[in-house]
């Protein structure tokens, strides 16, 4: 293409493709920026093996379109995260049941901490309006991270 | 382009924890995971949320990319993916409205290779742009204005006699056809087509 592009033709290509970068938001590139907080997360990585509401395809992050109730299983090699939604809170269950700490991360970096009592049972209430994981630590020192979620 | 070495350096590098190299990587490739969006017509916030589920499954994928150089094949159809998703449950949920039509559903594969090949070829030549002289990315810059600068301003703000800026602006794009970045551009070039390219534009 090199020799195959006359000078015009080399112009209007750069102009393209400087206004195709130009195009993009600036937020939008920062979001995939501050991704990178994610790079290698000593975690295990939980899949979701279940999910009521789709039922059908395994997927990194789930949504629904109403809050009603809805049973999730993330599982990794070690533990299962079951969630249950209700109609106020996210009621979930590590089994083997052991106790723990569990953390919620947002997507814009917070994260907030529950306990795991000794029946492996935790609430995170409210529900997070927005995406988010969870990462369960238990007193065993597993520690695992779920995919993201959506409610 | 598919063995692009930078692309297989940004994503070693990347993977082993060089926080610059992911940001070159976004910056390279977020227009190719935005204009998808942009073709599934989503809203602002439908885009965010696609990009930021798309870079992080990169970032979760990085170390096991089998093959680094096929990167943005891997953005744009996990980038499509996604926006069916959200299209898919904003339809369900009616959201949309009446404004959905099927062809918002088919993004076909073609216009997808397509969003590929032109991504992969506007990052070599901003690559490219990036390594010429300051001068030559000034008066190109200035050519490339929309309305292009006429050959008087171009004079009054850097300088260059009036008889000179045509002989100069045919180096500088010489330098920027020989540049290292557009030689990775292989044969997959001839296919494209340039989009509403005005010359001199």
């Amino acid at each position: 293409m090199r020799d195959g592009w006359d000078d015009e033709r080399l112009l209007a290509a750069l102009g393209e493709a400087i206004r195709a970068s130009q195009a993009v938001p600036s937020w939008f590139v920062e979001t995939g920026k501050n991704a990178f907080a994610w790079h290698n997360i000593d975690a295990e990585l939980a899949q979701l093996t279940y999910d009521s509401s789709t039922d059908m395809e395994r997927t990194a992050a789930v949504r629904s379109e109403t809050a009603s109730i809805r049973a999730l299983t993330f599982t990794s090699a070690h533990l299962s995260l079951e969630l249950e939604v209700t109609e106020n809170s996210l009621l979930g269950q590590i089994i083997p049941p052991r106790p723990g700490a569990l953390e919620i991360h947002t997507r814009a970096g917070e994260i907030s901490t529950t306990e795991v009592d000794e029946i492996g049972c935790f609430a995170v209430d409210p529900i997070p309006d927005s995406p988010f994981r969870l990462r369960c630590r238990t007193a065993d020192g597993t520690d695992v991270l779920t995919g993201w979620i959506a409610i | 382009m598919r063995d692009d070495p930078q692309v297989v350096a940004l994503v070693t590098r990347a993977s082993g924890g060089d926080q610059g190299a992911w940001h070159e990587l976004v910056d390279r490739y977020a227009p190719l995971v935005y204009t998808i969006c942009t073709r599934y017509r989503l809203s602002n916030h439908d885009i965010e949320d696609v990009g930021q589920n798309v870079w992080l499954l990169l970032v979760e994928q990085l170390g096991k990319l089998r093959e680094p150089a096929a990167l943005p094949g891997w953005l744009a159809t996990t980038t499509a993916r996604e926006c069916l998703r959200v299209v898919t449950a904003a339809n369900k949920s009616g959201r949309l409205g009446t404004g959905l039509d099927d062809s918002v559903l088919f993004v076909d594969d073609t216009a997808i290779d397509e969003e590929i090949l032109m991504a992969e070829r506007n990052a070599a030549l901003r690559a490219a742009f990036a390594e010429l002289p300051p001068r030559c990315q000034q008066l190109l810059s200035m050519l490339l204005r929309d309305p292009p600068c006429s050959y008087a301003e171009i004079h009054a703000e850097l300088g260059i006699p009036v008889g000179s800026i045509g002989p100069q602006r045919a180096r500088c794009l010489d330098r920027l056809r020989r540049s290292s970045a557009l030689a990775a551009l292989g044969a997959n070039e001839s296919k494209i087509n340039i989009r509403g390219g005005e010359p001199g534009a």
